[in-house]
């Protein structure tokens, strides 16, 4: 029964002088996960491959130190004892802990846990005055010597330690167990991994540097955890996150505070944090604990345009007032990731030594204070963007200590600049490895893939009954939803489908491609390139519903009555299709409106059944018409929003041969697509709702901030239009009634400041949520999930399993395996929602920077195209922020400059620099100089000048310069517009592409991967129009291209 | 429902946040517990019984590092008021009491706080309905447990300890009693908590057993549980007690055959 022995294990836990006995049982069978095994352990999960020259041991130290050498999977064969485990965590608290145990998990890393202080023959007992490391060491030690023996000296043993004491004293006692420093080890055995020898001697000199450190103390220490936790609880401290203000970030921080402290209306708004001394070394992003000032020392918020300020912020106009102010007492949790710094260059001659200096970089991302690197290529590395982790910040130190992790290339390159934006928001997309490639199936010319018969069996086959066809942008290549409609029982009953690509099929639970898909999350846009989430035998061919071909597919059928249009009957499975028309939105809607239209698939047939068929299609197409706007009409009903911001996405993503076909404006056939999938979304959402109340993955949209509308309000009140924020139907209401008939600008200008206001939509697990919580505001449904596009969103892949689950389930089978808990699914829908705000994080600054490449090619003074035509669209206190709608950009003009001058117009309209004072009114702002007033009012068009301002560290911004209070009028206003931003992106991505040929003309070669993931594929664009739809996206560069039709 | 169902599991999670921020890893990722045992396993039992003369029965148990004495005086006559006497069986009294020298901190404990009448109160009714007290009406049984040293799972060490002394006295019972506290930590339920998991924010549940009938004595628990969880954590309870019924029988039959050799010669 009982199998183990004990041995009693003493252990004086110092903190309060007691002593605690805790036992210790020991066992004689512990798994070693490896292959070589011949005692038969049993080794469930993860085994260490047997063709492996050695195993490598890690010391305490070493787990520690260089876990991030160690997370190379370059390096094979890797155990984590127990003891060097607990060391991490007792040294390294609980984060990198959880990285270690993240490690240990990931199943493309091959290391394993050893428990070895539970082993009979391994554990060695503390000797009395025996120091904490020495015995770490010895018991990494005698682990090492146990696996020798217990692999029957099949496999040699290395143990790495940087303790040379140890290696002294152990390393000719066992042959077959070698202990070596980790220098050692990286110098021996994996000599051409460059990146490894620098990470080491990078991290080992970011080592020597803390022990050197100075006395002097900079910083006020950090209170012990428990006097924090203490504080918390007795309501003297706040808990909060740290999020440092973009554009004041050496001065201004403001404390997130959590859910708990509601009850204290006067922190609802946070806590601020003025000056680096009261910031105390928080970083942004750390979980801080923060002491309230007195009240006399509160202070407000700054409300002028600071320098570089690009966008508003909502409800900053209550920040000057003064606010509650504190000081940060301590950290619970650091929040520390990888950055990206730039070395800057050098003053002065080269030192004539190359020893090791410090150099200061400076991030990218301005919030994060500037970081001592030591390094020996300070040279070398001037003007690059390196990615460098923090170690430690002392109290002794002004900035915090650092090393890097790797070179990314010189700045202002565009390869750099990518790599930077992803780095910057923690997006890892290393390609696919072979392993991950291996569990694809293959589908190719000599080996073409076939169903499998017993799928055939068990799903309702629709490839003859049904007419399929999917409606796409032009070229589109991963086709994961598909349409039907078709009238039953002699036009009284409409049956209308909607087929997605069954991923889950190919894409297995725990699978390699699952977990990395996982880890993905979704696929990354760029403003040139993607990052798909599927490898592309999956996304582009297998599971793309393409023409002609038969696929698998998860089904969702309506039966509708024909006259009501109420739903009789909902039917959900898997299935077979095969696509008949691969059509694309522009032709779909040449067939809709009657146009003469040439159908591809229908090409080699004779008129007469070629126009049979094309009557057939036709009348599908009319029918889901039809369909669609009684579903649209019923949202509306709900309260439904339109918002701003559709076709600058769609008109940016367009890969460059299709321009001149690409809409200025969305097509009736968009929505049309669009809304059968927002059906199909929502019914799937009720669905597995219903069958798993408490573990169903949806995606809420919650109602937004009441005080986040002020700025709308304020702007409308000001334009003569009244905005009632109350609920969606009444804001959708009067936001259709504010039209001004002059100027289509303001109905539009209106309608991206409440997209601004909208909170964001999420991922939810039902079981964390109550029922009135899963509304989505946006939509207008009170049930809604994510279905349709399973071959680029993970939040997809899951549903699909739920309501796989589902199906089983109503045919009275226990699905069998376990879904995810609540708790699981709670996670992943957390990680999937972080992982959806980076990406769309990331393609907005992409866009950015391509903005920015463009500008930079043109002169500002003579280029006539960096002259645009502005729309005021809000007041500040020194300045107007602006929306120029020919290029999309958003931004501040400054009507005061930092010498005190102000914009003065004279009587062209003309605009020059002169002393003089600036006045806001709440819808105007005016100027007074020699000259005269000047008035700017809300909604007028102004003329500005684009310039690039490039700075070396950050990323480039877009200055806007007044050069006429009068709208330029100048070189046709339609016609540039329709074909701005496009021509924007492909003059960039032209320019972009001869530096590349160029490069490639000079180097080698681009290696394979850079090149199968730099190009660029359009991606479905009402996924475009969902996304902008309902993530109800906080990002102003969302706004778009005038739609100059509207009027 | 929704509305329930959420609030518990909100408890349950700051529970763990709580048990992340005392750093304590109460199951490793590959099935450990702090000191080594794996989910289902208990302590390492030791017991002796007949450990006094003079009283009628007695026993000593280590449950792990959980030590405790168990004397048994009666059945007699009851003492004390009239009143409490029983027409058709025996009367229970249980005392529990735990030594000043039984924690890391020495420390005065008097007698008849509020937490060892509760726990005298537990014992009692768990033996009143183990012992069979109609066969002895008008008496009165006497079962002290004192705790020598604690480490966790007080309760269930003391009901296993009375047992063995109420067989050392000879009183029939209906079958032995046996006593598990088992907890529930990432979904999974540990058997015999020991000190430092009882500590570390686990919803923990003791239970007592009449292990041949799977009849159960006492069932106790103060915390915060999912009330789906609860099934699982009972099984667990109920595996646990019928495994400490088979030591229990062991130390019984070794002692008796001790105890038999000498007499017969």
């Amino acid at each position: 029964m009982i199998k183990t022995e004990r041995i009693l294990h003493l252990k004086s836990c110092r903190g309060r002088k007691v002593r605690v006995v805790r036992e210790h049982y020991l066992r004689e069978r512990v798994p070693c996960y490896s292959s070589l095994c011949q005692a038969g352990c049993e080794n469930d999960g993860k085994v260490l491959p047997g063709d492996l020259t050695h195993y490598v041991i890690p010391d305490a130290g070493v787990s520690g130190d260089y876990l991030e050498i160690l997370e190379f999977r370059e390096l094979q064969g890797i155990i984590f004892t127990q003891t060097s485990c607990q060391g991490v965590q007792h040294s390294k608290g609980r984060r990198q802990y959880k990285r270690l145990r993240n490690l240990l998990k990931d199943p493309r890393h091959d290391c394993v846990p050893f428990a070895n202080e539970f082993q009979e023959y391994s554990y060695c007992p503390r000797e009395k005055g025996e120091s904490q490391e020495k015995w770490q060491t010895r018991c990494v030690y005698s682990a090492a010597v146990w696996y020798y023996n217990h692999l029957a000296g099949m496999m040699d043993v290395v143990m790495i330690t940087e303790d040379q004491e140890a290696v002294a004293q152990y390393s000719s006692l066992n042959s077959g167990v070698y202990v070596i420093s980790v220098q050692d080890y990286l110098r021996n055995f994996c000599p051409e991994l460059q990146v490894a020898h620098d990470l080491y001697s990078s991290i080992s000199q970011a080592l020597q540097e803390k022990e050197s450190e100075g006395t002097e103390r900079e910083y006020t220490e950090h209170l012990p955890g428990e006097l924090l936790e203490a504080g918390i609880k007795s309501g003297r401290y706040i808990q909060g996150t740290l999020n440092v203000s973009k554009h004041r970030a050496h001065s201004e921080a403001s404390i997130m505070t959590d859910g708990l402290s509601n009850k204290n209306t006067d922190l609802s708004w946070g806590v601020l944090v003025c000056g680096g001394k009261n910031r105390n070394r928080a970083v942004h992003g750390d979980q801080v604990v923060v002491e309230l000032l007195p009240k006399s020392e509160w202070r407000g918020k700054d409300n002028t345009l600071a320098e570089g300020q690009g966008e508003e912020k909502s409800g900053e106009e209550s920040g000057s007032k003064p606010m509650p102010t504190g000081r940060v007492m301590g950290i619970l949790q650091r929040n520390w990731r990888d950055y990206v710094v730039t070395f800057p260059p050098r003053e002065g001659p080269p030192p004539q030594t190359r020893n090791t200096q410090r150099i200061l970089a400076v991030p990218w991302d301005h919030r994060i204070p500037k970081i001592r690197i030591s390094t020996q290529q300070a040279d070398a590395l001037q003007d690059h963007r390196v990615v460098v982790r923090i170690d430690s910040w002392e109290s002794t130190s002004l900035y915090p200590n650092g090393h890097s992790v790797r070179v990314l290339g010189k700045a202002g390159e565009l390869e750099t600049e990518i790599q930077t934006i992803l780095i910057e928001n923690c997006i890892h997309v290393p390609p696919f490895s072979d392993a991950q490639l291996k569990e694809m199936p293959v589908n190719s010319a000599e080996k073409p893939w076939r169903m499998d018969p017993a799928q055939v069996a068990e799903r309702r086959d629709l490839r003859e009954s049904h007419l399929v066809f999917s409606i796409d942008p032009k070229g589109c290549e991963d086709v994961d939803d598909t349409l039907s409609v078709r009238s039953l029982a002699g036009g009284k009953l409409l049956e209308l489908g909607v087929h997605i690509a069954d991923v889950t099929h190919f894409v297995t639970e725990g699978s390699l491609t699952d977990l990395e898909a996982r880890s993905r999350a979704t696929t990354y846009y760029l403003a040139d390139r993607r990052y798909d989430m599927l490898p592309s035998v999956l996304s582009a061919d297998l599971c793309s519903l393409l023409g002609g071909v038969d696929r698998y597919a998860m089904s969702v059928m309506w039966e509708l009555d024909a006259e009501t249009l109420v739903v009789n009957k909902v039917w959900f499975g898997r299935s077979l299709i095969r696509s008949s028309y691969q059509l694309h939105y522009e032709l779909a809607q040449a067939l809709l409106d009657g146009e003469q239209a040439e159908v591809p698939e229908l090409a080699g047939l004779g008129s007469e059944e070629k126009d049979s068929k094309l009557a057939q299609l036709t009348q599908a197409l009319e029918m889901l018409t039809h369909v669609a706007r009684h579903l649209r009409a019923q949202r509306d009903r709900g309260g439904a929003l339109e918002l701003e911001g559709v076709e600058v996405r769609a008109q940016l993503d367009k890969d460059k041969n299709i321009t001149a076909l690409v809409p200025r404006q969305p097509l009736e056939v968009h929505e049309t697509v669009a809304e059968c999938m927002i059906h199909a979304n929502h019914w799937v959402a009720r669905k597995i709702q219903e069958t798993f109340p408490h573990q169903a993955l949806l995606r809420r949209h919650p109602p937004p901030r009441q005080e986040f509308f002020s700025q709308l309000v304020e702007s409308a009140t000001a334009g003569g239009f009244t905005i009632d924020t109350s609920t969606n139907k009444a804001l959708a209401d009067s936001l259709d009634q504010a039209v001004d008939p002059q100027d289509p600008m303001v109905n539009r200008l209106l309608r991206i400041m409440a997209t601004t206001a909208m909170s964001q939509a999420v991922y939810f697990s039902t079981g964390l949520q109550s029922l009135d919580q899963f509304y989505h505001y946006g939509l207008a449904l009170d049930r809604y999930t994510h279905f349709t596009s399973p071959i680029r969103r993970y939040a997809d892949i899951v549903v699909h399993r739920l309501l796989t689950a589902a199906i089983t389930m109503d045919r009275g089978v226990d699905p069998g395996k376990a879904l995810a808990s609540n708790k699981e699914l709670e996670e992943t829908a957390h990680h999937i929602n972080n992982k959806n705000r980076a990406a769309q994080q990331a393609q907005k600054i992409s866009t950015e920077l391509f903005q920015c490449l463009y500008f930079k090619e043109r002169d500002p003074q003579s280029d006539q195209s960096c002259v645009a035509d502005a729309v005021i669209y809000s007041i500040r206190d020194n300045g107007i922020l602006v929306f120029i709608s020919e290029y999309g950009v958003k931004g501040p003009v400054y009507l005061r400059n930092r010498e005190g001058q102000v914009v003065a117009v004279g009587p062209e309209g003309s605009c020059e620099w002169q002393s003089g004072s600036v006045r806001r009114y709440s819808d105007h702002i005016s100027t007074t100089s020699s000259c005269g007033t000047s008035t700017f009012r809300l909604f007028d068009h102004i003329s500005v000048r684009i310039s690039v301002r490039s700075t070396n560290c950050h990323a480039d911004t877009l200055t806007l310069e007044v050069t006429s209070n009068r709208p330029l009028l100048s070189a046709g206003p339609q016609q540039p517009r329709s074909q701005g931003r496009s021509q924007l992106v492909q003059e960039v991505k032209r320019l972009a592409e001869e530096a590349a040929q160029e490069k490639a003309a000079r180097k080698p070669k681009v290696s394979k991967e850079e090149r199968e993931f730099s190009q660029s594929k359009t991606p479905n664009l009402y996924s475009l129009l969902e996304e902008i739809r309902e993530l109800a996206l906080l990002d102003l560069e969302g706004g778009a291209q005038v739609c100059e039709t509207t009027a | 429902m929704g509305n329930v169902v959420q609030r518990q599991t909100r408890g349950a999670l700051r529970f763990q946040l709580f048990r992340k921020m005392a750093g304590l890893e109460l199951l490793s990722d590959q099935g450990y517990r702090l000191d080594g045992r794996k989910a289902t396993e208990l302590r390492k039992f030791q017991a002796r019984m007949g450990v006094f003369a003079q009283a009628d029965g007695s026993a000593y148990l280590e449950q792990g590092n959980t030590k405790a004495l168990a004397v048994v005086y009666g059945p007699h006559e009851v003492r004390g008021s009239r009143s409490r006497i029983r027409h058709d069986q025996a009367v229970i009294n249980c005392q529990y009491s735990m030594a000043t020298f039984s924690t890391a901190e020495r420390k005065r404990r008097p007698h008849g706080d509020r937490k060892s009448t509760e726990m005298s109160l537990h014992l009692k009714q768990t033996f009143e309905a183990a012992v069979m007290t109609q066969l002895y009406p008008r008496s009165q049984i006497d079962i002290y447990v004192k705790i020598l040293q604690s480490d966790g799972g007080n309760y269930s060490v003391c009901v296993n300890a009375a047992t063995l002394a109420v067989i050392d006295a000879g009183i029939p019972m209906r079958d032995y009693v046996c006593a598990c506290t088992v907890g529930f930590v990432d979904e999974t339920p540990l058997a015999d908590l020991c000190y430092a998991e009882e500590g570390g924010g686990v919803s923990s549940l003791a239970l007592a057993l009449l292990p041949r009938g799977g009849q159960i004595a006492l069932l106790q628990m103060d915390a915060r549980l999912h009330q789906d969880h609860l099934e699982a954590l009972i099984e667990a309870a109920m595996t646990a007690c019928k495994g400490v019924s088979k030591v229990l029988d062991q130390v019984v039959r070794q002692h008796l055959q001790e105890a038999s050799v000498p007499s017969a010669e």
